[in-house]
């Protein structure tokens, strides 16, 4: 009870804190009214009998002082006075308060910014149930011919359903793949992703349509048979205004009609991230299903419960073996399988390490801009050492002055955290700004494309995110300067002058150099990372693609499946490659199947006609693209030896294939290709073709990857129904795309007409990844360089200002400006060498983990640190520049007389 | 003019709250009252400065040994009565027993020595 009691009485006193203190005075003053009465009664006049009982009464505001602090009181009541006290403080400094908000604003809501993109790309569960027993289950192969072993491969159906059959370590297995659709009938031909779903696809992730329903067991049994569609929640709202009638209606997917009998709850684009319908996979033709090398499908899993992930990617591996011994391996030994967590394939392994990178270098940039703060306040301290030593002096406790002076320095930082929710917030549409499937690759690369930059946002965990950093930095600042400066030296603080606190000063001193040379190495790692990054730019901006990107204007185009018989495409490619040719300011049209640096298209076993056949499997690889014999001549890809296809070169006559120079130098080494009998694995050319040419490398991997062995085929032999279009013109690329759309819409219309972009556009795109890291790094290191600057000019003037005096007797005695000169950016330049060296060791340590996200750099270029110790001393010569020059200002006369 | 007499005793250091729990037996009292009461019932002896009364009442509140109320002064001013908690009688219990304890060993000091 009598804890309670207690209890209820603090909880008064600290809850009615006004009140608390009116009733204080109320007791107070009715005690003092009976003391007056008192006298009185005794025979004291009334004035007398005030003054006595006052005197009786003695010191009352030490007597609430006193009472207050016993009612435990003090604690709030002084972090109030604290507070009035630093805000009236720092209104006194604007200068210093400006400079530390913005500081910290960009420090903090830089961090702010990254943590949300980290959160959202790699820390939040997925958004599907249960997310942790989610595993993403992959072929394992081995290396082959001009190809890495990979554990991630797609499956084939067959070898899917083998799985599928004989596992049992998983609840649902959801198989997918990405697909393109024309979407036609009602309105504009579209061109839609779309995934084509394994029944239990949904299920597996715990995803169920809004409106209608989803795949029926019935309709995952036998292939081509029902064809349904389930419509993505955008493309319901879009093009069908979120008509539920919509249900049971049929709508025209590649010339078929598709049933649609469900939508999907909106947001859920699948795992590829961008789907916008879904069909089943049973839509798909037999013979294509029961393919067993046709590997094209992802599988995703979910486990049963209580089995671990490591035990399902050991079951995996089992049953892999097993399947690889029904359907042994054509490529260079044995395939098998395996499971990860679908969580640690969220995204790409590249775009996770630059995130990473980027979380650590705005980290550096927040410890330097608190090292920069610290620096300041180190210096204010020193303005008022007076003033604290008279604080010590009349009795302030040291604890309490700590206190207010950690006050003042929380009070700055969330300032600063406030208006960094401003930068944050412009940080993050940035970021959302940012083209997911190009900046990060997302076709190329693995990464499940479900989390992607445009879901970051500002959440309540980026602003608890935020505040704790505030609270953080606040102390990490504010403590060692308020410590250091109530470090007790009263009588040395209150000597008029202070010319006998250079204990103390130089103690002070010692830390403020020990913090810029922190900041300089730090300054010094982020540097290192940015010049490498914007190194490794430079070198893929160098690399030779293969073909010019200038003044070209890519589209794609699909013939819809049944809207053209395959015997009169030639003559379609025709009338168009004609029509687009005569369009004004186009001087070449070309056709390509694959566009290039976007990750390769095609490849297939290559076969010598004139050797020995090779066992089954270990035929080499080579990549195959389907062109137009115009399409050299439009990209400028130049022919190195024979002949380009001609327009001779068609159905029915003899089949030619064009080489690519790495093809050429691989297979023939030692021998003329021209003239050769190869057999390729699509087209229609195992049998045979002639070689008729060598034409110089394209990069259609990616600008970091040397190309690959190439065989071109002419569209005129081989026909495809989809093609990218190539018009090289005269004129700006991006204006011809009106009158291609139209000039296509006349001889083709309903064909739909889709990513048009330039082709300069394309290449850009191909090194976005590498262009996002680099600016961004550039910027943090920039950021970096600035506040390393500002802090050894703080740190100069500082110096210069203590030494005015010895700089005066140095010039009285005769010393040259030249020579005060070289005294103080002397000191600059060795406390920014003792950063460089502290820094040169932590970023060679550092830039080790750059070296993933490297093209053609190694992570310790010597060019790259050399240039930024230039670069970093040159700022420092700058910033003790300044001083530097003021310090020569000195009036020798001046100085000793005020000293 | 009444001057604070020389024979006047300070408080032995620590009997204040004793002291004050004791008076409150009584009744409930305000503070002055608590002041006059020690100072009347030691016929002078002892006297109690506000400076360390109301600290003292403050103390014993937050340990939940006395509870207050504001109420009625009879002079009809508005004043806060102090009233000893269950918690407040045990605790005076305990302090009277060490008390007199330390009392008896002074006593048996001075006496023989």
């Amino acid at each position: 009870m009598s804890f309670l009691d207690g209890l209820r009485h603090r909880l008064r006193t600290l809850v009615r804190g006004s009140r608390y203190e009116r009733e204080l005075n109320e007791e107070l003053e009715f005690h003092l009214s009976l003391d007056e009465m008192q006298a009185e009664h005794r025979g004291l006049a009334g004035d007398e009998a005030r003054v006595f009982a006052r005197r009786r009464f003695g010191n009352v505001t030490y007597l609430k002082e006193e009472t207050r602090r016993m009612a435990g009181f003090s604690l709030i009541d002084a972090a109030r006075q604290d507070l009035r006290f630093a805000i009236r403080t720092l209104r006194r400094a604007p200068g210093f308060t400006l400079t530390a908000v913005l500081t910290l604003a960009i420090g903090i809501g830089a961090n702010t910014a990254i943590f949300s993109a980290v959160n959202t790309l790699l820390l939040r569960p997925l958004p599907f149930r249960e997310p942790d027993r989610l595993m993403q289950i992959t072929l394992v192969t081995p290396a082959a011919e001009g190809r890495p072993a990979r554990s991630d491969m797609v499956w084939s159906f067959p070898k899917f359903a083998a799985l599928r059959d004989a596992q049992n370590v998983f609840e649902d297995l959801g198989l997918y793949e990405e697909t393109q659709s024309s979407l036609t009938g009602d309105g504009d031909p579209e061109r839609i992703s779309g995934e084509m779903i394994g029944g239990r696809y949904l299920p597996t992730l715990g995803i169920a349509p809004v409106v209608g329903r989803g795949i029926l067991p019935e309709e995952d049994q036998h292939p081509d048979t029902r064809f349904i569609v389930i419509l993505g929640d955008a493309l319901w709202k879009r093009r069908y205004n979120a008509d539920p009638a919509i249900l049971g209606k049929a709508i025209t997917l590649d010339g078929k009609p598709f049933t649609v009998v469900g939508v999907l709850p909106p947001g859920f684009k699948g795992l590829t991230g961008k789907a916008e319908l879904m069909v089943p996979v049973m839509t798909r033709d037999g013979p294509g299903l029961a393919e067993k090398w046709s590997h094209e499908f992802e599988l995703v899993g979910r486990l049963r419960k209580g089995v671990t992930p490591e035990a399902a990617a050991r079951a995996m591996a089992v049953l892999g073996a097993r399947i690889d011994a029904e359907i042994p391996g054509r490529v260079g030994g044995h395939w098998g399988a395996t499971a990860r967590e679908l969580n640690g394939v969220r995204v790409d392994p590249l775009v996770r390490r630059s995130l990473l990178v980027l979380l650590g270098a705005v980290a550096c940039v927040l410890l330097i801009a608190c090292a920069n703060i610290a620096n300041l306040l180190l210096g204010r301290a020193t303005s008022r050492r007076r003033e604290i030593g008279v604080r010590l002096a009349i009795g302030a406790g040291r604890s309490r002055l700590v206190r207010q002076l950690l006050t003042e320095s929380l009070l700055l930082s969330l300032l600063g955290a406030a208006a960094s929710v401003l930068v944050a917030w412009w940080g993050v549409k940035l970021l959302g700004a940012v083209n997911p499937a190009s900046t990060l690759r997302a076709q190329q690369l693995g990464g499940l494309g479900a989390v992607v930059f445009s879901s970051v946002r500002l959440d309540a965990s980026a602003m608890i995110f935020a505040a704790a950093l505030a609270v953080i930095t606040g102390l990490l600042f504010g403590l060692a300067p308020a410590l250091q400066a109530t470090r007790p030296s009263l009588t040395a603080s209150l000597t008029v002058g202070g010319e006998r606190v250079r204990g103390a000063m130089l103690r002070r001193f010692a830390s403020r150099n020990m913090l810029v040379i922190a900041e300089v190495a730090l300054a010094i790692v982020l540097l290192a990372g940015s010049g490498l990054l914007l190194r490794s730019l430079g070198k893929m901006l160098a690399v030779n693609p293969g073909f010019d990107p200038r003044s070209v204007l890519t589209l794609r185009m699909t013939v819809p499946r049944q809207s053209m018989a395959r015997d009169s495409l030639p003559a379609f490619y025709d009338l168009m490659l004609a029509r687009l040719g005569a369009l004004p300011g186009v001087t070449d049209v070309g056709l390509g199947n694959c566009p290039p640096l976007a990750g390769g298209c095609n490849s297939t076993e290559i076969t010598f006609l004139d050797r020995p056949p090779v066992p089954d499997g270990s035929a080499p690889e080579v990549g195959v693209n389907w062109v137009s014999p115009s399409w050299f001549s439009a990209l400028r890809v130049p022919l190195k030896r024979g002949r380009l296809f001609t327009a001779a070169d068609r159905v029915g006559a003899p089949k030619v294939v064009v080489m690519s120079e790495t093809a050429a130098r691989r297979y023939w080494p030692n021998e003329d290709p021209i003239g050769k009998r190869v057999g390729l694995g699509q087209g229609g050319f195992a049998d045979g073709a002639t070689v008729v040419g060598i034409v110089g490398d394209v990069r259609f991997g990616s600008i970091d990857s040397l190309p690959r062995p190439e065989a071109y085929i002419s569209y005129f032999q081989s026909v495809r129904q989809g093609m990218m279009i190539y018009l090289r013109g005269t004129s700006d690329p991006a204006s011809m795309a009106g009158p291609a759309r139209h000039a296509i819409r006349e001889i083709a219309p309903g064909f739909p007409v889709y990513d048009v972009l330039t082709l300069r556009a394309r290449v850009a795109d191909a090194m976005a990844q590498a262009r996002f890291s680099a600016i961004l790094l550039a910027l943090f290191a920039g950021v970096a360089l600035a506040l390393a600057g500002i802090g050894i000019y703080g740190v100069m003037s500082f110096s210069v200002a203590q030494r005015t005096r010895e700089i005066g007797i140095r010039m009285a005695l005769g010393a040259e400006r030249r020579n005060v000169l070289m005294l103080v950016v002397g000191q600059g330049i060795a406390l920014a060498g003792a950063g460089v060296i502290v820094g040169l060791a932590a970023a060679l340590a550092a830039t080790r983990v750059l070296r993933a996200l490297l093209f053609d750099v190694a992570p310790s270029d010597p060019v790259t640190f050399a240039s930024i110790i230039v670069l970093l001393l040159g700022a420092a010569l700058l910033a003790s520049w300044l001083p530097a020059r003021r310090a020569t200002r000195v009036d020798p006369t001046q100085a000793l007389r005020g000293g | 003019m009444p001057r604070p007499s020389a024979s006047k005793a300070e408080l032995v250091p620590g009997t204040l709250d004793m002291l004050i729990l004791q008076t409150l037996t009584v009744q409930p009292l305000h503070g002055y009252a608590v002041a006059q009461h020690i100072e009347r019932l030691s016929e002078s002896v002892l006297r109690v400065e506000q400076g360390s009364l109301y600290p003292a009442l403050e103390r014993l509140q937050k340990k939940g040994w006395v509870t207050s109320k504001w109420g009625e002064s009879p002079t009809g001013r508005r004043a806060r009565y102090y009233t000893i908690s269950a918690a407040g009688r045990k605790q005076l219990g305990a302090e009277i027993t060490s008390f007199d304890r330390a009392l008896l060993a002074i006593n048996r000091v001075m006496r023989r020595a």
